[in-house]
């Protein structure tokens, strides 16, 4: 039942702060076969992210806050065959029988209840992980303005979601997401009945189709105050938030017994009717309201429906949905705001708002489930649901409170107002209050840039004829894209989703639950049309100015002149246009960020759906394919890279796990007599005695200088100690080797993508490799070689700057060493470096000393102006913002050919007569 | 382009990994500390120019090197260009001050039939409570080895201009003398691009076409 492979390391996970500190894991127990060990080791990837992250640099202040992290782990019930979990730990292989596993942290800070939202940095792995907080005051909406950041991270964390695909009884490939979560209390909110197919937390249950199983008491287990982040920002503010993403799954189901104010997000992609629940009705048309809140979305076919259905049809635009609803079968997207007598007091007497705006994105759906802590009980929960429409992608943000309240969040930056058609309406004005902008500019944009992005990616998807639900066929490709897209979308446009400061107090529970359902483009677009006059108008409303406000004096003053009254009406406006420009400008920034941004993420959940369903269940057979090995170059998904570091790496030297614990253990053994006698005992094979003891201090002080500034591998950071080991067990494992500078970094590249037994098996198998035995054991006559044949292809592609090193005596010696011992991990960085590693695994040593080439040709004309000592000082320190792009492209135009003579010819014929090549062509060895 | 310089010294960094080498040398010439620096891996460069005496610019190229043993092989290559040499030790590490005569002899023996002029730097001035070398000792050592001592602090900035203005000094005051000449396919020492050499003659027309080709 070990996974098959591991497809799901998500880049993006949320990280809940804790005024505690303390952090914990939770893990929901599998419903029913779910293997204790897979929670366990979840539970620990999990937890060491959230430090990780505390740890990395952007989090830096968020740090002490950001202590427990939940994480929601449903097992499939049913032993489903492989699962991949959601899980924000790349490696994750856990097998859980079958579902996905989703991370929620809720987060609790004072009275505040901050969200954060950790995005991976694709290229950087866990290191890099970005974090953004939202911070929800009371009473400042202002900090809403960041607020927008977190919908991005959420995507891209749905996004990762999405891409798991399961396979429920071996029969389905489904990939799940949901999370859902109600307050403990809450329990009562939901019937046993309410079961919800796919994941789940708290108490909807997701199972595979074919098995139900639910008991109460584990549901009761579950149910702990949740959240779900997505895309859309509205929020509902009822007690029971389920949002379901079923893709490929046969049903959604999602079933919500509560009477009240429950809200169910559902959105169900590429489902079909088979694995319909009682619950659910697969009319493949959407939503069927029954009872009081019924959702059944039914997706039949490859397409995915985004369905919105209203259990109250109280809202303002009702019409709207049934629109989407009709036109996109794919989609299905439900909020149902009842009131319910669980809610407060208040909420149940009245009529319901309905808050409901669903916009559908087509094909994409993306959700963050966030949970809270357990310590929160008042059951409180906030569910921002966001949808966006297909064309225009506008964000709304709803925020429902128990108290009734309606909050919008209004993004400064970026005016916006709400399309009245999504907008929310409350019933309850004098509670519920909404606001909600949109920025219009954005619109332009989104319009006239991206739609065409958007379609193309989803053509492919809905349109492949014979769509298979069970195969192999990847279901899930269009499902990153959209997320991605909305992503982007959605930020230009300020979402402003994300925040709903004003409502939250600290028990308080929040839930986003974004939503972008594929929609038909259809459905999508009409809905929009009407809403842009309207926006037109409000679109430059500077937010920033509308707290001025221009009155005249009070009674027991003397009137305003009236040159003076038109004065300040001047100044008024001026500060107004002045407003306007600002937030004109930054906006443009923010847009041009987020399409790079998105483009980016985009090309990379494309590869990852590819890398995942295609590839790597076919490894060897794919491996060496034109195919592969293009999107190879291109760079590897940071979330299968060190699933395919470690395949391309191999592992020759047959390494097991506990062989590493072997050596692990007798590396401690030697701390412990080290720490006590001072010195070492053991007095065996290779390295010498003093050189053997430098090495455990410098492996200490090393770690402490490895990536300094991601801060995570200093004493007390989440992988110090990792990082430790993984360097002390290779030292006892090749004591001939033993501990060499440079090597902290490759082990620390490989902790930052791998797990630790498997960073250990790579790390012994990469360094194995006649390459980088010949560096870490300074082999000098041998490296001197390497760098004779490094000067052969120099020579052959850059000429010039050969010549001009050569007069003026830069050996490549001067670079290089730092270059290949630490596999350019040290000097390029983080994320191109790891690029490099990428085709490195796939090309061998030969791609280091072409990557060598790359930079040297990509700073040519730079370096034909310096001197030596600038020379080397520049090759030695190279710019920060070095782009792998940028870089690749010049590897590209250095091609490996020497006449006809490959990399290998050259380098094995000047092995063979060195002294020839010694005198003749090496100026390195002729200084030396 | 560089300032113009009458002289151009290469200088290595010597000694145990840790002592503080790249530390010192970037207190020197960035004037910055930080706690914590990358592992030297191989050889780092850094370059600094300093008034030796009115008129007398002299440009340092500074050769930081790894202090592991492991890769000693490869350092030493570094040796034989080099005119001045800093043997670094750690004032709180009596290993690293044991260790300071291994390097001295080991350079020395390797770079015959030249010399290098050296200079002993007791590193880390600012731990004095964690000192283990006494300035005693340390004194004792360099006067056996002929040489000067300093201790510094990359930390507190103490004495570091100053180490490394002596070791200049004492280079040129020896280039004066005459005992360090500039010589072809060398690179310890070179003269710059003035009018103002120490010793015109064939070498140094020699030697000025070649600075321009590498545009110094």
């Amino acid at each position: 039942m070990e996974k098959a492979y591991n497809v799901s390391s998500p880049p993006a996970f949320c990280v809940g702060a804790n005024e505690k500190g303390n952090s914990s894991t939770y893990v929901t127990q599998p419903l029913s076969h779910g293997t204790a060990e897979a929670a366990a080791r979840i539970s620990k990837h999990v937890s060491r992210d959230a430090t990780g992250c505390s740890d990395s640099r952007e989090l830096g202040e968020a740090r002490e806050d950001i202590g427990r992290s939940t994480v929601l782990v449903t097992d499939s019930p049913s032993g489903g065959t492989v699962s991949n979990c959601v899980i924000p730990e790349q490696g994750c292989d856990s097998a859980t029988n079958g579902f996905t596993v989703s991370t929620m942290v809720g987060a609790k800070a004072g009275n505040s209840s901050a969200v954060a939202a950790v995005n991976r940095e694709e290229m950087d792995g866990n290191a890099l992980q970005r974090i953004s907080l939202a911070e929800k005051n009371k009473e400042s909406s202002a900090e809403e303005v960041d607020a927008c950041h977190p919908p991005l991270n959420f995507v891209t964390a749905a996004e990762t979601v999405e891409s798991l695909t399961h396979s429920c009884n071996g029969q389905l490939e489904l990939s799940c997401t949901a999370a859902s979560r109600t307050v403990p209390e809450g329990l009562s909110n939901w019937d046993t009945d309410s079961v919800i197919q796919s994941t789940l937390s708290s108490d909807a249950v997701i199972r595979p189709p074919i098995n139900w199983s639910m008991t109460p008491d584990k549901e009761a287990k579950m149910a702990n105050g949740g959240l779900f982040i997505g895309h859309s920002s509205a929020k509902l503010h009822t007690e029971t938030v389920v949002t379901i993403i079923l893709d490929g799954a046969a049903t959604c189901l999602s079933n919500t017994q509560c009477e009240k104010p429950s809200s169910i997000a559902m959105s169900a992609r590429e489902g079909h009717h088979e694995s319909c629940n009682i619950r659910v009705e697969p009319d493949g048309a959407g939503a069927q309201p029954r009872t009081q809140a019924n959702i059944a979305g039914d997706l039949s076919g490859g397409a995915t429906s985004n369905l919105t259905s209203q259990g109250l049809p109280s809202s303002p635009a009702p019409t709207k949905d049934p629109c989407r609803v009709t036109a996109k079968p794919d989609t299905i997207q439900g909020e149902e705001p009842s009131a319910s007598g669980h809610l407060g007091d208040d909420l149940s007497s009245r009529p319901h708002p309905q808050a409901l705006r669903t916009r559908t994105v087509p094909n994409s759906v993306s959700y963050d489930s966030t949970i809270l802590s357990p310590g929160d009980e008042d059951g409180e929960t906030f569910a921002e649901l966001g949808t966006q429409g297909h064309s225009d992608r506008r964000f709304m943000d709803v925020s429902l409170s128990s108290r009734n309240t309606f909050e919008s969040s209004r993004r400064q930056s970026a005016p916006g107002d709400i399309p009245e058609g999504l907008s929310v309406v409350s019933a309850d004005p004098s509670e519920l209050a909404l606001q909600s902008k949109r920025p219009g500019i954005a619109e332009y944009f989104g319009r006239s840039l991206f739609p065409k992005k958007q379609r193309e990616p989803k053509g492919p998807s809905q349109n492949v004829p014979g769509w298979k639900l069970f195969g192999k066929v990847p279901a899930r490709e269009s499902a990153p894209k959209d997320s991605r897209t909305i992503q982007q979308e959605s930020t230009p446009d300020g979402l402003t989703s994300v925040s709903t400061p004003n409502l939250l107090s600290a028990g308080e529970f929040e839930a986003r639950v974004g939503k972008a359902g594929p929609g038909g483009t259809s459905a999508g677009t009409s809905p929009t049309q009407p809403q842009q006059g309207r926006r037109k108008n409000l679109e430059f409303e500077p937010l920033s100015t509308t707290a001025l406000i221009l009155e005249d004096r009070p009674a027991n003053l003397p009137a305003k002149s009236v040159e003076e009254a038109q004065r300040h009406r001047q100044e008024y406006d001026e500060m107004v246009a002045e407003a306007k420009k600002r937030e004109l400008k930054e906006a443009q920034r923010k847009r041009k960020e987020m399409k790079e941004r998105f483009k980016q993420e985009e090309s990379i959940a494309n590869a990852m759906v590819v890398w995942n369903n295609d590839i790597l269940p076919n490894w060897e057979n794919t491996r060496n394919t034109r195919r592969v090995r293009e999107l190879w170059w291109q760079g590897l998904p940071p979330n299968v890279r060190g699933k395919v570091w470690s395949l391309a790496i191999g592992n020759e030297l047959n390494i097991t796990p506990e062989l590493y614990e072997i050596f692990l253990s007798r590396a401690k053994e030697r701390w412990r007599s080290f720490s006590e006698t001072g010195s070492e005992t053991e007095a065996d094979d290779g390295a010498s005695l003093a050189d053997r003891e430098s090495s455990l201090d410098l492996i200490k002080l090393d770690i402490s200088r490895t990536f300094p500034p991601l801060f995570i591998f200093q004493k007390g950071g989440p992988y110090h100690d990792l990082l430790h080991s993984v360097l002390g067990a290779y030292t006892c494992y090749r004591p001939d080797v033993g501990y060499v500078q440079g090597m902290s970094f490759i082990a620390a590249v490989l902790i930052l993508n791998l797990e630790e037994a498997d960073a250990f098996i790579a790390f012994a198998n990469l360094l194995n490799k006649p390459c980088q035995l010949a560096f870490f054991r300074v082999d000098h006559d041998l490296m001197l070689k390497y760098f004779a044949a490094f000067e052969v292809f120099f020579e052959e592609n850059l000429p010039r700057l050969f010549n001009h090193f050569q007069s003026s005596n830069l050996t490549p010696d001067l670079y290089l060493i730092d270059w290949i011992f630490t596999l350019y991990s040290k000097s390029l960085p983080l994320d191109v470096a790891c690029r490099v590693w990428d085709v490195f695994c796939r090309d061998g040593e030969e791609f280091l000393f072409r990557t060598g080439l790359g930079i040297l040709r990509l700073y040519e004309d730079v370096l034909l102006q310096l001197d030596f000592i600038r020379s080397a000082q520049f090759l030695t320190r190279l710019p920060e913002d070095i782009g792998s792009d940028r870089l690749f492209a010049c590897i590209a135009a250095a091609p490996m050919l020497n006449g006809n003579r490959k990399w290998s010819q050259v380098f094995h014929a000047l092995i063979k007569d060195n002294k020839d090549m010694d005198r003749n062509c090496n100026p390195a060895l002729k200084s030396l | 382009m560089d300032i113009l310089w009458q002289y151009q010294f290469r200088i290595i960094l010597l000694g145990d990994s840790t002592v503080g080498k790249s530390s010192l040398l970037k207190r020197f010439t960035d004037g910055i500390y930080s706690d914590v620096a990358d592992p030297t891996v191989g050889v780092d460069f850094y370059a600094r120019s300093l008034d030796i005496e009115p008129g007398i610019k002299i440009k340092l190229q500074l050769w930081d090197t790894a202090g592991q043993e492991r890769f000693r092989s490869i350092t030493t290559s570094y040796y034989r260009n080099s005119v001045g040499g800093l043997l670094v030790f750690d004032l709180t590490n009596h290993k690293t001050f044991d260790h300071v005569r291994e390097w001295h002899k080991e350079v020395s023996e390797h770079i015959l039939p030249h010399n290098m002029v050296y200079i002993l730097i007791g590193h880390k001035s600012d731990l004095n409570k964690d000192r283990k070398v006494t300035q005693d000792e340390a004194e004792q050592l360099a006067a056996e080895m002929g040489i000067r001592y300093v201790e510094t602090s990359a930390k507190c900035n103490s004495n570091v201009d100053r180490a490394f203005q002596l070791l200049s000094r004492d280079i040129y005051e020896l280039m004066k003398m005459g005992q360090i000449t500039t010589r072809d396919g060398w690179d310890g020492v070179k003269s710059g691009l003035t009018t103002r050499v120490l010793y015109p003659g064939d070498e140094d027309i020699e030697l000025e076409p070649r600075e321009k080709s590498c545009n110094c």
